[in-house]
């Protein structure tokens, strides 16, 4: 497949507005606030294509933009680009707004059009200084050609667009997180009801997009629903998709391919990661950043990463972050890694995830190190179940049980191991004996 | 051709018909659903939902079974609509109030014995309730050692290990004093509460966010290991703080008030009370005037009362006798009750008297929120309205305070009902204003200026060894009651007035505060209409409790 969202990534000065003018660019918005669109045309046209969010939940986008209200009675209507990308294992979001960041302005500004929102956002993680410059100096290019601002392209329509840096908080990425964050506030879930299509940022109807999602529309108004719809697996999940591959392979990296790429060919294949490193057989696979629940080798065999062919196998595509471990990963590490991660960036409001992430990693670390007993294991899993499926207010705390709960699932003769022994399995510690 | 009249259409429902457990019930459309479940009998458990407060739904304990839901709910923040049917004893709701049980203590110390909160917390309660009696953690426990034992305003002690997070406090500076002193620190297992920037929790409310703090993470100084709280005698009184007249519970033990903590009436107090109204309890305890005392010459000497009693009415029969009625001057106070005041007046009416009136201190504006509005007030005293309602001012051709004061009267005897006026008492030309007079008769629990030049002294009760009503700037008449005895020969002050007005032909021994008011309410324009169940006031509460409002 010749490359779409990535069509411009590592070409030469690929950020400034006139590499992106001469490949083509703003003619969606010429196209849109010109050519006579609706509003109403334009959401349309984005849910025929069947676009679904990127951000992890693959939530279909145009019918999301038409949860805003008919009447909102006097508010405005706000547009979020979620760039607070933290999912460990995920730089897709990343290389798409350092590499190319008019792309995703111009889907912002016929998005925009699309929800009749005037004011809109970049909520970009903390941590991406650079891409928040680049963000900034696209912003401000965008404005001097008047594809932002007021009146654009002398169409009447105005829009606004401001970056926002986060400070550094993974729950940010979680589109109420990130509404009271972009307020403000201490970056905390919200109860919903009410989505923020209803009253989101500053109590006004509001839309949060991933990166790529946005970055998708653009495509969707110059070629077609139709065109969008044949790229991909099929009807549900259609369009390009970037994956993220890492860990224990030859050439980790973000790949652009069609959704539903094997996850064996996004491995193994010559087009992407090459195979494994050294040759070593897949011991796990993380097919959907750290939230997801961990395959085994034999799971990978026809797994489609889209969002429908990951769920049958059940995990999630998530934000298509892909960790790859081999066979010389110890299991028990990973899901204390892993556990480290949630415990620390658990916002603290709810009582199961404030408690239960610390617990976890407690709890897994006792075993790494050794210290574990045989009643830890079924401990797990039930200090796993007490915190998942409505236990908490947004769906950090099911994330965060992912990795111990399928690790111990599917690798319980790993954590037998460790509790018998005192020493992992297999990795740089199999030797290392403790106590 | 006509047609029958249509049927009027049925007036629009004001209610929801909610199933609670397959029982259906109608209840208020604007309530919340851990509210509307009281209707019904049950008690959903929870820790973060207030009723005053702003729904957060954090602490994952009121969890529940709605029909239609797949996932379990948090019921404080499930919508009340037409036929939700919501399950509150599935064995999903079991276990999952039995999980949040465990992952609230498991960081939580377990010391109840030299925990203050013993006895009224809310998670000794609920763990009871609904938790298990093993815990499978048998790890460290989390500590914030520096965040125990301290200060963070000049009422409040924190002991943040004993935080469960419920941000109630935080939430009550936020949106009730609307000061926002605290915050929450830190995240996931680190989150803690504790102030912006080091800056103290002073608002006038500060008592307010540990009361509403449902664990010992926040307690108030004064009353911090005093008393177990089990050993507390709970009676339903009035704040003399102000003339607001917040309703509050005068907690005693062996005949010591300890503290007040908020009494819920949500047209007064609603659910808070203000500090200097809170910390005034202490001062309940104190005394100076042990014994009735009668001053000849220099020499000041104890006496019985009934002799004191005598002493003051021979001097008040001789004024009449030699100069009439006019020598007389009867000072009420806005510290006594409407009875109390009443009394008085109509001992003066017996007399025909015209000179009488009533003392207030002015302070500055106090404020405490109401369910929908603030009340403010600006005496320092409880009851200013009622004592004039009672008819406390000069009647005609007669003189008050003021003309007193300035020398512009000048009785032979002075009836001081009530000395307890240190802006009054304590000042030396006012009290010689009065001393003019042949002969003063002050009733007073502390010594002060006027006491120690007063010809008859009487030992008079404080508010928690009386009964009577108040009248506070609303207009609101509000029933207090006696905590415990006065210690003898200390009486209440509408005893000695009915002592001395019996001595003086006026009244009869036998009666109590409720005959009088009874008389009040047949005499005093208004003071016939007032209901039973205003007089009561609000629901007891206990420290990080709630009643249901709608119950009052």
């Amino acid at each position: 497949m010749q490359p779409i969202l990535t069509k411009r990534v590592g070409k030469p000065n690929s950020r400034s507005i006139e590499t992106y003018l001469a490949d083509g660019g703003y003619a969606a918005v010429k196209k849109v606030l010109t050519g006579g669109w609706t509003p109403e045309q334009v959401t349309d046209e984005v849910k025929k294509s069947g676009l679904r969010g990127r951000g992890g939940a693959g939530f279909p986008t145009g019918v999301k933009w038409g949860f805003i209200p008919k009447d909102t009675k006097g508010k405005p209507v706000y547009l979020l680009c979620n760039a607070d990308e933290s999912e460990p294992g995920t730089f897709k979001d990343r290389l798409l707004m350092e590499q190319d960041p008019h792309q995703l302005i111009e889907a912002m500004v016929v998005s925009s059009y699309a929800i009749k929102c005037r004011t809109a956002y970049i909520y970009i993680r903390g941590e991406f200084y650079l891409g928040a410059r680049v963000l900034d100096e696209a912003v401000a290019e965008a404005y001097a050609k008047g594809y932002l601002g007021e009146n654009i392209l002398g169409s009447g329509y105005s829009l606004d667009i401001t970056v926002h840096r986060g400070a550094g908080a993974y729950i940010c990425g979680e589109e109420t997180g990130l509404i009271e964050s972009l307020e403000g506030k201490r970056g905390q879930p919200r109860i919903k009801p009410p989505f923020p299509a209803v009253s989101g940022a500053f109590a006004a109807p509001t839309i949060v997009n991933n990166v790529e999602t946005l970055c998708c529309v653009t495509h969707i108004i110059n070629n077609g629903a139709e065109w969008f719809t044949k790229i991909g697996r099929n009807e549900k999940n259609t369009g390009p998709k970037l994956y993220c591959i890492s860990g224990h392979v030859n050439r980790p990296g973000v790949y652009e391919a069609e959704m539903g790429l094997q996850l064996k060919d996004l491995i193994f294949g010559d087009a992407y990661a090459r195979g494994m490193k050294g040759g070593r057989k897949v011991k796990a696979v993380i097919p959907g950043g750290a939230s997801a629940n961990m395959l085994t080798a034999a799971e990978i065999e026809d797994c489609p990463l889209d969002f429908d062919g990951v769920a049958a196998k059940g995990s999630m595509l998530g934000s298509a972050a892909i960790i790859v471990m081999n066979e010389d990963t110890c299991i028990v590490e990973a899901a204390q890694n892993l556990s480290k991660f949630f415990s620390h960036e658990s916002c603290g409001q709810c009582t199961p995830c404030r408690e239960g992430t610390p617990w976890l990693y407690k709890v897994l670390t006792r075993i790494e190190e050794g210290e574990g007993r045989t009643e830890d294991i079924d401990l797990l899993q039930r200090i796993c179940n007490q915190m998942a499926n409505g236990m908490t207010i947004c769906v950090f705390s099911d994330a965060a049980i992912a990795p111990p709960l399928s690790s111990v699932t599917k690798f319980r003769q790993e954590y037998e191991h460790h509790v018998q022994h005192k020493r992992c399995q297999v990795g740089a510690r199999a030797a290392l004996v403790t106590a | 051709m006509s047609s029958a009249p249509a049927a009027p259409p049925p007036p629009p429902k004001d209610t929801f018909t909610v199933v609670f457990d397959g029982k259906p019930i109608e209840v208020p459309k604007n309530l919340n659903l851990i509210d509307a479940a009281k209707l019904a009998g049950l008690d959903i458990p929870h820790f973060c939902y207030h009723p005053r407060l702003s729904v957060v739904g954090q602490c994952r304990m009121c969890l529940v079974e709605i029909d239609g839901m797949p996932k379990i709910q948090a019921a404080c923040a499930v919508p009340l609509r037409e036929g939700l049917s919501v399950k509150t004893t599935t064995e999903k709701v079991i276990s999952s109030r039995a999980a949040t049980m465990e992952f609230l203590l498991i960081n939580h110390p377990l010391d109840c014995p030299i925990c203050d909160q013993a006895g009224e917390c809310t998670l000794q309660d609920n763990s009871f309730g609904y938790g298990q009696q093993l815990s499978n953690y048998d790890e460290a426990k989390r500590q914030f050692p520096t965040f125990d034992r301290t200060m963070i305003g000049p009422h409040v002690v924190a002991d943040m290990t004993r935080c469960i997070q419920c941000t109630r406090c935080i939430r009550f500076t936020q949106e009730i004093a609307g000061t926002s002193e605290l915050t929450f620190l830190d995240r996931g297992g680190r989150t803690l509460v504790w102030t912006h920037d080091g800056q103290p929790l002073a608002n006038d409310w500060s008592g307010c966010a540990a009361d509403v703090c449902p664990v010992g993470a926040l307690t108030v100084l004064e009353f911090r290991f005093r008393s177990r709280v089990w050993y507390l005698h709970k009676t339903k009184s009035v704040c003399p703080g102000c003339n607001v007249g917040c309703n509050v519970s005068i907690e005693s033990k062996d005949d010591v008030v300890y503290r007040f903590l908020p009494r819920l009436n949500t047209a007064v107090n609603d659910y808070w009370l203000c500090d200097h109204g809170r910390f005034l309890s202490e001062s309940l305890n104190t005394r100076d005037v042990h014994k009735a005392s009668i001053r000849e010459g220099n020499d000041v000497r104890d006496a019985i009362v009934p002799v004191a009693i005598e002493r003051a009415a021979r001097e008040i029969r001789a004024v009449i006798e030699e100069t009439g009625p006019s020598g007389l001057f009867f000072l009420g106070s806005a510290h006594l009750s409407n009875e109390e005041n009443f009394l008085l007046r109509k001992l003066a009416d017996h007399l025909a008297c015209p000179n009488r009136d009533v003392v207030v201190d002015k302070s500055r504006v106090r404020k405490i929120k109401s369910q929908t509005e603030w009340v403010e007030g600006d005496d320092a005293a409880p009851n200013f309205r009622g004592a004039r309602d009672m008819g406390l001012s000069p009647a005609k051709n007669g003189f008050g305070l003021d003309a007193v004061l300035s020398a512009k009267a000048s009785p032979e005897v002075i009836v001081v009902a009530d000395a307890g006026f240190a802006a009054f008492a304590d000042d030396p030309e006012k009290v010689a204003q009065l001393r003019r007079a042949r002969f003063l008769v002050v009733a007073a629990r502390n010594g002060n200026a006027l006491t120690r030049s007063a010809d008859v002294v009487l030992p008079a009760a404080s508010l928690s060894e009386k009964e009577g009503t108040f009248t506070n700037v609303q207009g609101r008449v509000q029933k207090f009651e006696r905590a415990f005895l006065p210690k003898p020969p200390v009486r209440a002050h509408w005893e000695h007035l009915l002592m001395l007005a019996t001595a003086l032909g006026y009244g009869d021994r036998n009666w109590t505060p409720s005959d009088l008011l009874r008389q009040i309410a047949g005499e005093v324009p208004g003071y016939g209409a007032v209901k039973e169940q205003e007089l009561e006031g609000g629901a007891l509460l206990k420290k990080g409790d709630f009643a249901w409002a709608g119950a009052l």
